[in-house]
């Protein structure tokens, strides 16, 4: 499998990218090459040099250190927000699968599909309006949002994988329900998790982006991505490069975790071709 | 068919009154006493008391909400806060840029996005369809705001082809209305596009590899007039179902877009009335956006049942 995964293309490239993020976003925990919060009013709006290699901003920042603490920041909502989605939603989904038809199902899948009526971003708004805008409170409301997505893929993949006979002879044997979803529903349910986690996470950093970009997600002096995009748009005449930079890094990395997401679907399950 | 067409009704009024409530708890019950929300901390008791007083916060709480349902009727909504006027007022101006915008979007949407995806199928595997899913892997990447303001670099800055930002009403002219429109309807349709090109390749492709097909170039249709006559059509019925699904990440996405370009929209006045806790309007706007969704979503399902007798008994689309 590892093989077919390597000769991939969109796998292959997905992976180096997701990569050179990360790698970025863990460099920038010990290193940047300046201080990412440093004003420096004397060197303000410097177009790319050799110093500061993608310029500087409206006070002096090194646009280079920004944006990979930038990178480190939008890996953080990733993980939270897609840890949330798939933690509670799993739980959510599965226990809905074994119980299908069941009044419980009936509820957890109704509760999903009314959740999807609220736009996610509009949501998002009043939930950091009333919580107070910051980057935590973002992550849990993007969080939340991926919360019915995995609880609606776990049920349905666990109720193909509960049709099976395996789980007939398990439960022959005398395994719990409890025993059943661990050692043989989970395990065979894990790439399709996977690959919804992979375009969730791409979500999540544009969602974040977007939240930020309009002022309400990560504050400053903590850089982000969308916030600068904003600053930019002040800029405009003076400094065109101001608003390049941020927008390339989200979409590099959004196009990374999609790739990924399409390649792992091909590789972990060949039946299913691109949608 | 009549019982479907209830069934489904009734599940369409209840979700959009479970909606309602759980709207209204959120701004009205939940922040405790919403007058010293929208008052703020420099509020005194007295003024606190003066606005529960216009605002009608006085009475119960049922009362309240079944006068808020009743004014979606009779198109009083209240007085907004933060502007002074009628909400219902407030909101059928903002419509004015909403509507329009996201009807272009939608269009420009469809029409890039299935005439690409139909070009990538009949060239399936080519250099073109290569080049054309690659374009449409980026649109979905590139967030749609980031295009906004590129567009804006080249088009308004750079060639001065269109305005910055900002709307100039309906009433200064028709033609400098569309263009101010157009560069936020273009970047709002990117990722719509991306998605329907992708969407509409795959089903393009489906179509080609049916028995209708041989059919049509047998009785001598050229390759374009089957696609055009055959295939397209077949292959409509999932790309409309994505694009009416996709309804509300279109208008989330009017919201940024909304303020990337100054547009004096509902997305704008949604963020600003939350901005300044107009309680008042954000409650009804929100609905109305909630609402908008609801409504699309039991359209599709319910076109889909008409369509398809057997989707009648199931759970609806995409389930």
């Amino acid at each position: 499998m590892i093989d077919r995964a390597l000769r991939h293309p969109s796998f292959v490239l997905g992976l180096s990218i997701t990569l050179l993020v990360l790698g970025v976003a863990l460099l920038a925990m010990i290193w940047t090459p300046f201080d990412p919060t440093a004003m420096r009013i004397s060197a303000r709006l410097r177009p790319p040099s050799a110093t500061n290699w993608l310029g500087t901003d409206q006070f002096g920042r090194d646009v280079l250190s920004m944006l990979m603490m930038g990178a480190r920041n939008a890996l953080l909502v990733g993980v939270v927000a897609v840890g949330i989605g798939l933690s509670i939603g799993v739980a959510l989904g599965m226990m809905a699968a074994t119980r299908e038809g069941s009044l419980l199902d009936e509820a957890i899948m109704r509760i999903c599909d009314f959740t999807f009526a609220f736009p996610a971003v509009l949501t998002a708004i009043l939930i950091l309006t009333f919580l107070g805008p910051g980057l935590v409170n973002a992550i849990l409301a993007i969080g939340i949002f991926n919360i019915p997505v995995f609880a609606r893929i776990a049920r349905g993949a666990s109720l193909q994988v509960m049709a099976r006979d395996y789980i007939r002879a398990a439960q022959a044997a005398g395994r719990s329900t409890f025993g059943i979803l661990h050692r043989h529903v989970l395990p065979n349910i894990t790439g399709i998790l996977i690959v919804q986690a992979s375009v969730q996470f791409a979500l999540a950093i544009l969602a974040e982006a977007g939240l930020s970009y309009l002022g309400i997600g990560t504050q400053p002096p903590n850089p982000s991505w969308g916030r600068m995009l904003n600053d930019s748009q002040t800029y405009f005449a003076q400094a065109a490069y101001l608003a390049i930079f941020p927008g390339a890094a989200i979409a590099l990395c959004v196009l990374g975790f999609n790739l990924l997401g399409d390649g792992l679907r091909d590789v972990l399950d060949p039946k299913s071709k691109e949608r | 068919m009549i019982a479907f067409l209830a069934r489904r009704l009734v599940t369409l009024l209840s979700t959009l009154i479970v909606a309602a409530l759980v709207i209204f708890c959120v701004t009205e019950v939940l922040p405790g006493d919403p007058a010293a929300v929208m008052l703020g901390l420099s509020a005194t008791p007295e003024t606190i008391a003066a606005l529960r007083a216009e605002l009608g916060l006085d009475a119960p709480v049922v009362v309240r909400f079944l006068r808020w349902m009743t004014g979606f009727v009779t198109g009083d909504l209240g007085i907004s806060y933060a502007y002074r006027v009628p909400v219902a007022g407030l909101i059928a101006e903002r419509l004015q840029v909403t509507l329009p915008l996201a009807i272009m979007a939608s269009l420009f949407a469809s029409i890039l996005g299935i005439t690409l995806g139909a070009l990538a199928a009949s060239r399936a595997n080519s250099l073109v369809d290569s080049a054309l899913m690659a374009a449409a892997q980026a649109g979905l990447a590139i967030p749609n705001f980031w295009f906004g303001i590129l567009m804006v670099l080249v088009f308004a800055i750079g060639l001065g082809w269109f305005p910055a930002g900002g709307f100039p009403g309906w009433d200064a002219g028709v033609v400098d209305s569309l263009r101010a429109l157009f560069l936020p309807a273009f970047a709002l349709a990117l990722p719509q596009g991306a998605v329907l090109a992708r969407l509409t390749r795959t089903a393009v492709l489906e179509a080609l590899g049916e028995d209708f097909v041989r059919t049509a170039r047998a009785k001598g249709l050229t390759a374009g007039q089957t696609l055009r006559r055959h295939v397209l059509r077949n292959a409509m019925v999932p790309v409309i179902t994505m694009l009416a699904l996709q309804f509300s990440f279109l208008i989330t996405g009017t919201i940024i877009i909304e303020n990337v370009f100054a547009l004096p929209g509902l997305g704008r006045l949604i963020f600003q009335s939350v901005g300044g806790h107009d309680l008042v309007t954000v409650k009804s706007l929100v609905m109305i956006y909630v609402g908008a969704v609801i409504l699309v979503n039991a359209g599709v399902d319910m076109a889909y049942g008409l369509i398809d007798p057997r989707l009648r008994f199931g759970r609806g689309v995409g389930r």
